[in-house]
């Protein structure tokens, strides 16, 4: 039973890390704002869904295609400028994210208010698959997860923006002097970080049943340590890491239910004591 | 007392809690350079502690239940907070400093806030849960005989002497050798590790110091309110300390001072008092937050440094200025002739 449910989590948290790790990858700091990203998506999939009754789905790619647009003006005006501007310490670009958790934090507060809201979603009989037990929208996230990873891989291996992604993530002024257009390069990174970070919210909206505008923001400590596990910036260390993450979470939640997320971050202080590089990690960035 | 006089004292007890937390952030931040944000953690921590030390066993009955619960006379108490954050802050540091980088402790740190709250909030033996702890008894009250609004006319005496005791503690640190030693590791942790610095040590005791200061400002917070809950303590609270500090002035124990006067009382406590507009009873503070993440990328954009800039540290006030022998050389030295 708990492993069809880490197996679900565990998609969740591939599609929100690899996200994470994408963007951290190619602009080298990491934002702090992630989880205000998925609540903000998670809050646009539940304005069409319910608004417009669209399918969840359908919502659901509304709110990553907003959340991604959103993400490419953020760092249009906002955090790319402070990138550069403090390219020498990044450490104050940390605080910038931080800010704008704040502010995200709070306008999607002001816009649809305090309490949880709801998504409107079909009520449906469990599956039996085997052993396992599934509704169809668990089953339908697992399947998302895979397939956007799957994606993910396409791009960062068959494309000649993925290849340009990886070199930027390698070096970011080498990959400027072979001339890739790193700002361009840039900007679609934050759009498909806003896409995944949507979708993410969506689906961890779908799977706990309610969204809040705070939900993104308790979850961020869970997606932090796939990404560590894996190896910062790296996308296929965080897929690992999601998966780990998401079947221990699941698991002790048969035996601790209330604290099964900080399961994770006990494995984010033991991996980051036994090999603060990421268990997946190669040597060099990072 | 009349309402105003009581928002009034309620706000200058802020204003002095607020002052003594940002000094201990910029002692960790401003001067070390260490990204604590779970600072707001180890606020709680101390008032906690500050709180069930004065609160005495749980009373059978009420369906509370904390740990720890004694009848510590007053100023003993407090300290005792500080001293429960610093603990904390060593456990934390020995754990996370060792191997580090800045990044990653910030996310070390981030996730350590969110899950001291969870484990609070759901384990109630500790500190009762999420309905946190009430009728905390309020120093003076018992020995002067005060009642809720009178304890009002004392109480921010005594946060002015605390917030003094500190400010001279923590001035001397800053203007000390060890004050140089860890600007320096901020600078470049590894200069200053080439010059012979235990880079570990020193961040050690800087979030040691700076714990005991969240602790003491948490412990004037139980006692100011007398009660204190997990809604107290979530992460954006960090984050206005942070803002604060970096809108006050980095590195500078009176641009702290004005940043804890702009930020907390202004922009966060005194909207409290503000009347809330009827149908969304939380607009006023969540528009006062976004105003407050505004206002701090405003300042890091045009006036990084911050209001009150770092002193800048010379010799020059310590050496008499040579006087120069020709008008040549003073031209070397870049100096107008005049």
């Amino acid at each position: 039973m708990a492993v069809g449910f880490g197996l679900v989590t565990a998609s969740i948290i591939a599609i929100a890390s690899v996200g994470l790790t994408l963007q951290f990858g190619v602009t080298n700091y990491v934002n702090f704002a992630y989880g205000d990203f998925m609540a903000l998506g998670a809050y646009f999939a539940w304005q069409v869904n319910t608004a417009f009754h669209w399918s969840i789905w359908v919502a659901m790619v509304v709110g990553g295609l907003g959340m991604g647009v959103v993400a490419v003006a953020l760092n249009r005006f906002v955090l790319g400028p402070f990138a550069r501007k403090f390219s020498g310490s990044l450490i104050y670009v940390l605080i910038v994210t931080f800010g704008l958790s704040l502010i995200i934090v709070n306008l999607v507060e002001a816009v649809w208010g305090p309490t949880y809201k709801l998504y409107s979603v079909p009520l449906e009989n469990p599956y039996h698959l085997g052993p396992l037990l599934l509704t169809k929208d668990e089953i339908i996230i697992f399947f998302l997860g895979v397939v956007l990873m799957a994606a993910v891989h396409l791009l960062l291996t068959r494309t000649k923006l993925g290849k340009a992604m990886r070199a930027m993530s390698d070096d970011a002024s080498l990959a400027a002097v072979t001339g890739i257009d790193t700002r361009r390069v840039t900007a679609i990174t934050w759009f498909l970080s806003g896409l995944l970070a949507g979708v993410a919210g969506t689906v961890l909206g779908v799977n706990i049943t309610s969204i809040t505008p705070s939900s993104g923001e308790t979850y961020l400590f869970v997606i932090f340590a796939a990404v560590i596990l894996g190896g910062i910036g790296r996308p296929y260390g965080a897929m690992i890491g999601a998966l780990v993450i998401g079947l221990a979470t699941e698991l002790s939640a048969v035996a601790i239910p209330a604290y099964k997320l900080d399961v994770a971050f006990g494995i984010l202080v033991v991996v980051l004591l036994v090999r603060p590089q990421g268990i997946f990690a190669t040597a060099g960035k990072a | 007392m009349p309402a105003f006089v009581f928002y009034i004292l309620t706000l200058v007890v802020f204003f002095f809690v607020y002052t003594i937390l940002t000094w201990g952030l910029n002692l960790q931040f401003g001067e070390t350079g260490i990204l604590n944000f779970a600072y707001i953690a180890f606020v709680a921590a101390g008032a906690y502690i500050t709180g069930v030390l004065s609160m005495g066993a749980p009373k059978p009955g009420t369906g509370e239940s904390y740990i720890l619960g004694a009848h510590v006379p007053f100023p003993l108490n407090l300290i005792a907070g500080g001293v429960a954050a610093s603990l904390l802050g060593l456990v934390v540091s020995l754990i996370a400093f060792r191997r580090l980088r800045s990044d990653y402790l910030a996310i070390v740190m981030i996730s350590l806030a969110t899950v001291c709250y969870d484990v609070v909030n759901n384990f109630t033996p500790l500190f009762d849960g999420a309905d946190g702890l009430n009728g905390v008894p309020q120093p003076f009250v018992a020995a002067f005989h005060l009642n809720a609004n009178t304890f009002l006319y004392v109480f921010p005496f005594f946060a002015l002497v605390v917030a003094a005791v500190l400010w001279w503690f923590m001035a001397r640190l800053t203007s000390s050798p060890l004050g140089r030693t860890l600007r320096s590791i901020r600078d470049d942790p590894d200069v200053a590790r080439s010059l012979g610095k235990n880079v570990f040590g020193f961040q050690l005791l800087a979030t040691v110091v700076g714990s005991f200061y969240a602790g003491i400002g948490g412990g004037l917070l139980i006692e100011l309110s007398a009660a204190f809950n997990t809604s107290a303590w979530t992460t954006p609270e960090t984050f206005i300390i942070f803002a604060a500090l970096i809108i006050g002035g980095l590195a500078n124990n009176v641009g702290a001072i004005l940043g804890a006067l702009l930020v907390p009382v202004l922009f966060v406590q005194l909207p409290k008092f503000l009347p809330a507009v009827p149908g969304h009873p939380a607009l006023v503070p969540e528009i006062a937050n976004m105003i407050i993440g505004v206002l701090l990328l405003v300042v890091l954009w045009f006036r990084p440094e911050g209001v009150v800039p770092e002193r800048k540290r010379t010799f020059a006030s310590i050496l008499v200025e040579p006087t120069l022998p020709s008008e040549g050389l003073v031209g070397v030295f870049g100096r107008s002739a005049s």
